[in-house]
């Protein structure tokens, strides 16, 4: 049991990027990981003996990332966040990093979901496409499509942000 | 031994490391072939680098005491809040991808994005207007307290054209603007050497009140905020920062002054 616990607590800074990916907000993205730590912890005997924990926690975040997703397209209007919650939302101005950083990730959270999880799990997590198509839950040829259409899509937003830059401003 | 036909879809295959190893060089060499091919070969790779480096550092990062304590004791504590705020955030990315609109990273919170909109409308009505010579306002600063009063009520707050002599600008007229379904108002101002600032008002009673920010884009400039279910504007071309920061400064007090009044 312990040797479980270590195997996913070692995977954690590997959660929090790949959450980092698919979520702008950095604290949603640690919600995420929360969520599926706890999920996790909760069903150590789903894990199969000798599968790689981080493939095993990857699926777990993954379902959960879009659960939410299609409850939320469902009823896209009462997503809407209330006011106090919006503040939490935001960015705090002192972790933005570079600009590149900035336009890059932006343009990523700009592209459809499905789409990122796809383009993320592969050219950033290095998984084969056979590996990301079962973590996904995807025939393959669905996962190469979702990529090339994600790199397309990446492409063209990298290119109009770097039409519009933004500079933000900490208040006076 | 011919090589098979390659096409784009390879490109992809290549990126992932998919492409059969026995192929790999017929690929490159078609890629030398096809040097429009090669170059977004070359454009992915180049942004797959940019979203590695860009997301590198996390994993570096300290964890957080509520991700950290997994490593030591057993979690009990639960929020309640976590998915109502990737909720939020999944529909500003709905909502931003359909417009093709995403700007900061503040743009993830409501408040960001109507803000940031405010400031992006009243940048096109600077670059639009501050541009004509003989119909730059439609009622002049010789009429001032007729335009005052007229865009007050249109707008429907009271609003002020605040004095910017102290910093050299005159007011020359103001402008209604549809906004959406609503009214903005737009003030103009103008130095001795003929350079143009404006203010942009709009009511916007859906978001929060936020600090100034900047905004570049059409090469104009805006600082723009929201207040009390407002929002303003005030837009420049090749003014130094901290100038349109004391000008805003100044609008914000004029404006505050005048809605407290």
């Amino acid at each position: 049991m312990d040797e479980k616990r270590t195997a996913i607590v070692a995977e954690i800074p590997h959660m929090r990027r790949y959450a980092r990916a698919l979520l702008r907000d950095r604290d949603a993205a640690d919600d995420l990981v929360q969520d599926s730590l706890e999920r996790a912890f909760s069903r150590l005997d789903h894990w199969r003996e000798g599968e790689n924990p981080r493939r095993w926690l990857f699926t777990i975040m993954h379902h959960l990332f879009i659960d939410h997703m299609r409850r939320d397209s469902r009823r896209r209007v009462a997503a809407e966040v209330p006011i106090e919650a919006a503040h939490g939302v935001a960015t705090p101005p002192a972790q933005l990093d570079g600009l590149q950083s900035r336009e890059v990730l932006d343009a990523l959270h700009a592209i459809a979901p499905e789409r990122r999880a796809a383009l993320v799990l592969v050219a950033l997590e290095g998984y084969s496409y056979a590996e990301a198509a079962n973590t996904l839950g995807i025939p393959t040829g669905t996962l190469m499509s979702r990529i090339s259409r994600g790199r397309e899509d990446l492409r063209a937003r990298l290119d109009d942000s770097s039409r519009r830059r933004t500079i933000r401003v900490v208040e006076t | 031994m011919t090589a098979r036909p390659f096409s784009e879809h390879d490109i992809h295959l290549s990126l992932d490391g998919e492409l059969p190893a026995e192929e790999r060089e017929e690929f490159e060499a078609w890629l030398q072939q096809h040097p429009e091919k090669r170059a977004l070969r070359d454009r992915f790779a180049a942004d797959r680098e940019k979203l590695r480096a860009a997301l590198a550092g996390v994993v570096d990062e300290p964890l957080p005491e509520r991700l950290a304590r997994f490593g030591t004791a057993r979690p009990s504590q639960r929020r309640a809040w976590s998915w109502r705020r990737i909720a939020a955030g999944v529909a500003l990315f709905v909502a931003g991808g359909g417009l093709g609109y995403l700007a900061g990273s503040d743009a993830l919170s409501p408040a960001g994005a109507h803000a940031a909109q405010i400031a992006e409308r009243a940048i096109e009505a600077h670059v639009i207007y501050s541009a004509e010579k003989l119909h730059v306002v439609e009622v002049g600063a010789d009429e001032k307290d007729h335009l005052v009063g007229w865009l007050s009520k249109r707008v429907g707050t009271t609003l002020v054209a605040p004095d910017f002599s102290q910093s050299g600008y005159e007011l020359v007229g103001g402008r209604l603007l549809p906004a959406d379904a609503r009214a903005a108002a737009m003030f103009i101002y103008q130095d001795a050497a003929g350079a143009r600032i404006s203010l942009y008002v709009v009511r916007d009673s859906g978001a929060a009140d936020t600090g100034f920010k900047l905004r570049e884009e059409l090469g104009a400039c805006a600082l723009y905020w929201l207040d009390g279910g407002y929002g303003y504007a005030l837009t420049a071309t090749n003014m130094p920062g901290e100038t349109l920061r004391t000008l805003a400064g100044s609008a914000y007090q004029q404006m505050l002054a005048a809605q407290r009044g």
